[in-house]
Order: C-alpha cells, then sequence, then structure tokens
C-alpha cells in the first residue's frame, strides 16, 4: 500500500531558540537515500508530527539551494507545537511532504525584488529570500523589510545582520511603537508605514509579502499606491491544514484548497476569492 | 391557537421582547423552531404536539448579543432548562420574556402524529403541563391520557442486570455512536464554550469513535449531567444512531433526587447541587 | 446479450456463497440499516423503504480507521502501516442515492494523491443497485440529474418484479463478470414476470444551474444571515450523509511508547473545524458554517470535480434535530435567483 498519510522520519539536527515562544529545527532525514532525493521548491509546506500528540502544517523555512538539511521555524501554539518544544537534539520527528505550490522564482528573475513580512512571518519568506541570494546574480535589487511586536520577537537576528551587511541589498529591521528597547537601531513603526518609508519602487518588482492577517491587509493598498501589479504582489496563506493532500476539507477558501492550489497566491488572486481566510 | 401568536405580536410590538425563540410550520407542515423578530414574523408562530425542541438550547448564542429582553416560548419541561440556566448562573431572569404554553403531550417521533403510541417520553411522566412561572401564558390547558411509563420498567430491568450485563448492554450500545455530538449541541445544559472532548492538552478522551472513545465520551457527559439533566430527552431523539442516552441521564436525576433530595430546574432561587457544599452530603462513596 | 432475472432466494444463495468465500457482504436488514450480514437470512429488500438513517460510506470511509501505528523508544522510533482487510465488498440494495456516492467522493480521494485506504475498498467492491420506489418530501434525487433508477455507481442493477423477482441488469464490465460468475443463480428473462413501477414520479424542485449561478455570485448575500442560524452545529447531516467526506487526523497514544494515527469523521459544522491554533477562525459563526456546507455541496464540489457534492437522498433533512431542511434552502436559493419558469 502506498499510504500517503505515513510520514518519514526525521532526526532534529539541531535547535535554535530564536524568540521566547519561536524555535527553529533543522532536521535530516533518519533514511540518507531520502535525504538526497527530497527535492521542494521555495514556498511548499510539510506536515511535521510528533508521535502521540500530532501533526502540523509549516511551511520549509529553508532554502531549497541548500538540500543539505531541512528547516521549519515554529511557534508555541497548540498541543503538537508543545510537544515539539519539548524535544532534544537526536530526537525522532515525522514528516511528510512537500505540498502546495511554491513562489514564482522563474516570474520574479530578471526583476527587483521586495521582501515583506511580519513576526514569524519571516520563515516562508527567508526560504525564497535564500533562494534567490543563492541565485543573485539572476534577480535586479533586493529589499528586506521586516517587523516584529518587539526586538526579542525577531526571528532569524543573525541573518537579519548578514543580510544588512551584504552589499546590493536594502534591509530594514522594525518593531511596534513600545516594543523597541533602549539600544534599538532600527525603525519603530508598523511594517505598512514602513514599506511607505522605504518607498521601493513598483516598477519591474515582485513584492513577497507574508505575516499576520492585518499587516497584509494593510500592506496591499501601500503596494498598490507604490505602482506594484497586482500579479506581481505574491503572499502565502495558512488555513488551517490536516491532511495536505486536497482531502481532509478544511482548509478551503471558496473552491479554493489552500493546500493544493496554495499556500502561495498572488494579490491578483486573493482579490477572486471569498473573504473567508 | 391565536391568543399564542397575539401574545408574541404584542410582545413583538410593544418591545417587551427584541426577539422571540418560537416554533413556525414550513411549507411541508413540519415544525421547526425559527427566530421572529417583527410582529409580522410572529404571524408564523404556532404550538403544537410537533414542537419538541427545547429552545432554550439557542441562548448561548444570544448572551451579550444586545439591548432588551430575550422572548422564548416554552413548555413546562423546556422552563426547566431556562430555570436551570439561570441557576447556574447562565442567563438572567430579568433578561427573559417567558411566554408559557400548556403543553398536552409531545411526539416521539416527528414523522408521525402524535398518539398513545408516539408520545415522548418525558411525558410519559411529565407532572407539570402549565410552567410554574411566566411572563405570559398561552394555549388551553388540555387533559390527555399518560402512557405508561415504559422507560421506568426499562430502567428497572437494567437495574436488575449484572454488572457484567450492564457492561454488555451499554458495549453494544456505544458501540453506535459516531460522535457526532448531536447530543452535546441539543443540550440546553451543554453550554461549555470548550467541551472537554475538545480539551487537547491533555487529551482527555479520544476522539476516535472507538470502543475507548465512544465509552469514555458517553460516560463523561453523563457524569456531567449528573444532578444536570432537566429530563427534555432532546438528546435521545437528536440522536441519529438511537442510543437510549436518557436511561442514563435520568438515572442520574433520580440518584440526584434520592441522595440529595434534589432535583435541577426547579427553582429560582436554590443553589446548584452540583455548585455546593453541605456538611450533611454523603461520603459514603470515598472507600 | 442475454437478459437475466434472479428470485430473492436465489440472491440469498448469491450472498451465502460470498459470505462463504469471505466476501463482506453488505445489506439492509429488518431494521432498515445497512449491515455487515452475518447470514443471508438477514437480508431485506425493499424498494419502497425509505433511505436507512445512516448511509453505507463508513464501509468505504470508516468512522476511525488507523492510518499507521508508531511505536517509539527514545530516538528510535517504528511506524506500521495498518492492515488491510483484503475481503471483497459487496453491497446488495443500494439506492441509486447510495451508489451514485462512492463515484462522487472517489474523485476528492483521488485527484493528485491516492488515498489508498479508500480505495482498497472501493477497488474491491461490488455494489448491487436497486430501483428505488420511495419518495417523500425530503427526496430530490431527480433535481441532480439522477432518478430512482440511476445507475450511477452500481456495477449490477435490480428492478422489482412481481413475485419477489429483479431483472438484472449488468452496468459495468465488473458486474458483468459477477453475473457470469454466479450464472446458476439467474434465470433468462422471458419477460413472465411483471415489472413492479414506481406510484408516481418524483416532483421537480429547482433548476441545478440556476443555483450554481446563484452560488457563484452571492458568496455575500444577507440570504446566509438566516439560512443556517437554527443550526445548532451537530454533524448528524455530515455523518449520515453518502458524499460527506471531510474527516480529521488525531494521534491517540497507547501507553507511553506506542498508538496511532487515525482518520476520523469530521464536519464543517463544528466549531473548531477551521478554528487555527493561534485562535483565528475563519468561519466563526455558525452561518459561515452552514453557507459552507451548501456552497461546498452545491458549488465548490462541482467547481473542483465537476460533481454535485450530493444525491439528493434526504437523510441529512430527516435526522435534522432542527428541521433544517436542504431541499427547501436550495429551493429558495433557486427562487432567489430568480424567476422558477424551467419548474414544473
Amino acid at each position: 500500500m502506498d499510504n500517503i498519510y505515513k510520514p518519514e522520519l526525521v532526526e532534529i539536527k539541531d535547535i535554535i531558540d530564536e524568540t521566547p515562544d519561536i524555535k527553529t529545527f533543522r532536521l535530516q532525514f533518519k533514511n540518507p537515500e531520502l535525504q538526497s532525493s527530497f527535492a521542494f521548491k521555495a514556498g511548499q509546506f510539510a506536515e511535521y508530527s510528533v508521535f502521540g500528540e500530532g501533526e502540523c502544517t509549516f511551511c520549509i523555512a529553508s532554502s531549497p539551494t541548500r538540500p543539505e538539511y531541512l528547516e521549519c521555524s515554529f511557534k508555541l501554539a497548540g498541543k503538537t507545537t508543545s510537544a515539539m518544544t519539548k524535544l532534544n537534539i537526536g530526537d525522532t520527528m515525522g514528516l511528510r511532504g512537500p505540498y502546495g505550490n511554491s513562489f514564482p522564482i522563474e516570474q520574479m528573475k530578471g526583476k527587483n525584488v521586495v521582501f515583506i513580512a511580519g513576526g514569524i512571518g519571516l520563515a516562508p519568506v527567508r526560504c525564497i529570500i535564500w533562494n534567490v541570494l543563492d541565485l543573485r546574480d539572476q534577480f535586479k535589487d533586493i529589499t528586506i523589510i521586516y517587523g516584529a511586536r518587539t526586538v526579542s520577537d525577531l526571528v532569524y537576528k543573525n541573518e537579519l545582520e548578514d543580510w544588512k551587511s551584504m552589499s546590493g541589498i536594502k534591509t530594514v529591521v522594525t518593531v511596534d511603537p513600545g516594543g523597541e528597547t533602549p539600544d534599538w537601531k532600527g525603525e519603530v513603526g508598523f511594517v505598512p508605514t514602513i514599506v511607505e518609508k522605504v518607498s521601493p519602487s513598483g516598477n519591474d518588482t515582485v513584492a513577497i509579502i507574508c505575516g499576520p492577517p492585518i499587516m497584509i491587509k494593510y500592506t496591499f493598498p501601500v503596494l498598490e499606491k507604490l505602482g506594484f501589479k497586482e500579479d506581481n504582489i505574491i503572499t502565502t496563506l495558512e488555513n488551517r491544514m490536516k491532511c495536505g493532500l486536497g482531502k481532509c476539507g478544511r482548509c478551503n477558501i471558496g473552491s479554493v484548497y489552500v493546500c493544493k492550489d496554495g499556500p502561495v497566491f498572488s494579490y491578483k488572486d486573493l482579490k477572486t476569492l471569498p473573504q473567508e481566510y | 391557537m391565536n391568543e399564542l401568536k397575539q401574545i408574541c405580536k404584542e410582545a413583538l410590538t410593544e418591545k417587551k421582547a427584541r426577539f422571540i425563540i418560537a416554533y413556525r410550520e414550513d411549507k411541508n407542515k413540519k415544525t421547526k423552531p425559527f427566530i421572529a423578530r417583527t410582529p409580522e414574523d410572529a404571524e408564523q408562530i404556532i404550538f403544537n404536539h410537533q414542537a419538541v425542541n427545547n429552545l432554550a438550547v439557542y441562548f448561548p448564542r444570544f448572551k451579550n448579543s444586545g439591548e432588551g429582553k430575550i422572548g422564548i416560548v416554552v413548555k413546562s419541561c423546556d422552563l426547566k432548562a431556562v430555570t436551570a440556566l439561570i441557576q447556574e448562573n447562565q442567563i438572567k431572569r430579568d433578561d427573559l420574556f417567558i411566554i408559557g404554553v400548556n403543553c398536552s403531550g409531545v411526539v416521539r417521533d416527528t414523522t408521525m402524529e402524535f398518539s398513545n403510541d408516539n408520545t415522548q417520553i418525558k411525558c410519559k411522566y411529565c407532572q407539570a403541563k402549565t410552567p410554574p412561572y411566566y411572563d405570559e401564558l398561552a394555549e388551553e390547558s388540555k387533559e390527555f391520557e399518560m402512557p405508561d411509563d415504559d422507560q421506568a420498567e426499562l430502567m428497572a430491568r437494567i437495574e436488575k442486570m449484572s454488572s457484567d450485563e450492564r457492561l454488555e448492554f451499554w458495549s453494544a450500545e456505544f458501540e453506535k455512536c459516531i460522535k457526532c455530538y448531536a447530543c452535546r449541541q441539543v443540550c440546553p445544559m451543554c453550554y461549555c464554550e470548550k467541551c472537554i472532548v475538545e480539551k487537547s492538552e491533555p487529551q482527555w478522551i479520544d476522539t476516535s469513535s472507538t470502543a475507548r472513545g465512544n465509552f469514555s465520551w458517553n460516560i463523561i457527559r453523563a457524569f456531567h449531567m449528573a444532578g444536570r439533566c432537566i429530563g427534555c430527552h432532546e438528546c435521545e431523539r437528536a440522536c441519529p444512531m438511537d442510543i437510549p442516552l436518557t436511561l442514563l441521564t435520568r438515572k442520574m436525576g433520580m440518584v440526584a433526587s434520592s441522595e440529595f433530595g434534589y432535583r435541577h430546574g426547579m427553582s429560582l432561587t436554590e443553589p446548584a447541587l452540583i455548585g455546593t457544599y453541605s456538611t450533611s452530603d454523603k461520603e459514603d462513596f470515598i472507600k | 446479450m442475454e437478459e437475466y432475472i434472479v428470485s430473492l432466494d436465489n440472491l440469498k444463495k448469491i450472498a451465502d456463497e460470498l459470505l462463504n468465500n469471505h466476501c463482506r457482504v453488505i445489506g439492509t436488514t429488518s431494521e432498515n440499516k445497512f449491515k455487515e450480514l452475518n447470514y443471508a437470512e438477514e437480508l431485506v429488500l425493499n424498494p419502497g423503504a425509505v433511505p436507512t438513517s445512516s448511509s453505507f460510506k463508513e464501509f468505504f470511509f470508516p468512522k476511525t480507521e488507523p492510518l499507521f501505528f508508531y511505536k517509539q523508544n527514545h530516538s528510535n522510533v517504528d511506524l506500521f502501516n495498518p492492515i488491510q482487510d483484503k475481503s471483497k465488498i459487496v453491497i446488495i440494495g443500494a439506492k441509486p442515492c447510495d451508489a451514485a456516492s462512492l463515484p462522487i467522493i472517489s474523485k476528492v480521494f483521488n485527484w493528485d494523491y491516492k488515498d489508498d485506504l479508500f480505495n482498497s475498498r472501493y477497488d474491491n467492491s461490488l455494489i448491487i443497485g436497486m430501483s428505488c420506489h420511495y419518495s417523500d418530501e425530503f427526496c430530490f434525487c431527480n433535481d441532480l440529474g439522477s432518478s430512482p433508477e440511476n445507475m450511477k455507481g452500481s456495477d449490477v442493477f435490480l428492478k422489482p418484479l412481481a413475485d419477489n423477482y429483479f431483472k438484472v441488469v449488468s452496468v459495468t464490465p465488473k458486474g458483468a463478470e459477477f453475473i457470469n460468475e454466479y450464472q446458476k443463480y439467474f434465470e433468462k428473462d422471458l419477460g413472465k414476470n411483471k415489472s413492479l413501477e414506481r406510484k408516481e414520479e418524483n416532483p421537480k424542485h429547482f433548476d441545478y444551474d440556476k443555483v450554481k449561478t446563484w452560488l457563484d455570485n452571492n458568496f455575500e448575500n444577507k440570504f446566509w444571515d438566516t439560512a443556517g442560524e437554527m443550526c445548532l452545529g451537530c454533524a448528524q447531516c455530515a455523518f449520515v450523509c453518502p458524499t460527506c467526506h471531510c474527516f480529521d487526523i488525531v494521534d491517540e497514544q497507547n501507553g507511553s511508547c506506542a498508538g496511532r494515527r487515525a482518520k476520523n469523521w469530521d464536519a464543517c459544522q463544528f466549531s473548531l473545524f477551521t478554528k487555527h491554533a493561534s485562535g483565528h477562525n475563519p468561519r466563526d459563526n455558525q452561518e459561515k458554517r452552514y453557507r459552507q456546507r451548501i456552497s461546498h455541496k452545491f458549488k465548490y464540489y462541482m467547481d473542483k470535480f465537476d460533481e454535485v457534492l450530493c444525491t439528493g437522498c434526504g437523510r441529512c433533512s430527516r435526522g435534522c434535530p432542527v428541521s433544517l431542511d436542504i431541499l427547501q434552502i436550495v429551493e429558495e436559493i433557486n427562487s432567489l435567483s430568480g424567476n422558477s419558469n424551467s419548474i414544473q
């Protein structure tokens, strides 16, 4: 029997505490053949399991250009993530995937790219950022705008520094008003405001945006004002999922299954969908 | 008949209630719950032997939903749920406009006419055809012949069983359960915002319809109903698998009555049994 | 091709042989429920019976089934596939509104990823359908392009004749093979047994195309504010439905180092169905959840799989604790979509 619900086994190779409630796991398949054959595209997600506790859905946060491991970042929220926070390096988890569609990297080639993320929404964006950076010469100007509630809620802090120090990339990091520390040197303000301030040109530019629904909602009009075309604004949705396979029936938005037709949608696509996400 | 409509119409016209949870007949002459919001809506209000639903189940949805009283049409048995919800601090008497109806029995099977053979179990031992309190009272009081309380006979039979036989009886019944939670959803006393079966940290009850999952769900629900069930028999009526759920809840009620002299939903002022402690409470179950 | 008839007695003999050959034989009983038969005499075929209160989907898509079992000892984890019951499943006496459900739900279980748990049972089954002589105010199969004589989903189809005989129609190659295998129980149709016809035609209630067009354009409509407002949010409708196929995936521990992951029936009317771990819920009230139910059945599934996710059996309405009637809801949509001249 080909059992689409049975995960493969992965081992936790490293655990990074990103924030008080967000961790990143670096995972490797226990079967070395799988590790070399496992292929995915930036933007796809997987189902991660802790046996006896359940399964949950996160995008793959590492880049497909770095196939020696997989990474996922998760926020403590429910039963499975709570079980995950108790795991240690060397422990075994389950993984099914990759599932869903991906960021339109071909469409982005030869263009400017603006990455906009809020909170843990940087995880899927980080995947495509590294993917783009690893193929740097195929893209024009790159801008990264990232915000979190407070300084301590910023994820991938080391990489934020790396990006800032790289030439040809504009990296702007912000925290919500009140979330700054006395020594904070970045911006203070909500992401949509900072996007407006940074004001990237929408001309020949693709925007990749991911974050809390409210952030996305208020950033879309800013991007439109900056001249971004609807189909050049790309986001990724996360509806509740169980199977990831287009069967269990809970992630749909109208006739669209987020797990199979998504999770990546353009603003143009989203405008055709009912407001139920 | 007109009287009930009239009362409801007036209540809505004079804003004694901002809406009334009542019964109407659909185009197939099927009696079903609905919400009358305008005096025109009230034209549709009816009451008959098919008015089985306990409309108090809709209260949680309207909690803190606006200014003005909630109107409700209640049979005497339904009023026990209203009273119990007041006792359990879920609603306030002052927020309600209660339209009591004299009831002369409801059906057990809504696809058939009311008859001696088609009388809901609760009506067979009903002690009050007229609700004990109300803001308005409608419907003529009609005598009806109460059929034999055959459930009491079945309960007596089950009580005589050995524990193994009882286990066998209930195992066969619970095996049928499909975990649709119709029993919970129709129950006016099942108002928890998060049911025990939905609590996953830790997972107290298996959500699967396995023998273990079904047994724990049904037994835990019965326990949560101990001294709280008001006997509307809606759970059993709603069960698509015909599990005789009220055998359990009725038995629990009988125990509350015999051991603590308490019946839920009978007094607006008496504190709920489940929420009180008395030094005279028996402790002989602690061994 | 030769035409055959079969007597009820011989059908039971076939059932007996199937049972002796370790097939799972599912039929309706005197209680008018689908049941896995222990012996052939339990079988009761009554074309005039109301659809059983639950559909037979549980024999293909059980209310709970293991996806796999696990054993873990520190970092060592072993996963085991469930043992599959390879017995052939034979359904005897499915109404057209039951038989049609299988090819419909097979589509969702097979687009792209193939659900072999469902397929292993469905592929290994034989469906013997039967004309339906029942109708009530909840039936509407013929509004959805089906009819009480529709053979969709059946491999063999029985049409009642006088004196406990049935005319036998071979619908699929699988059905022909079956008739061939049990040839000795079938008789040539000499036209002697009068055929039993339905007393009356089912009325037509709505025009599906109009309903679909309305649904295409009215996700936001005040109709939805009240359509499902009395719904109590149980899953009676979904669980008795032959086409509802949503499920949950849960882990269940059996001791600290072993357990199983299971696939359980789930339903869009439950308030937690779409609730995110963050607390956000895209369908946060019963009205939205009811819109989802109707839209999934009459629009989304059509958009996606070119099928209506409903066979018009009426089970959900017959069993609804608050008498929500899906046919009346769809009729209302039909009338909202304007002039309803095309309806007789």
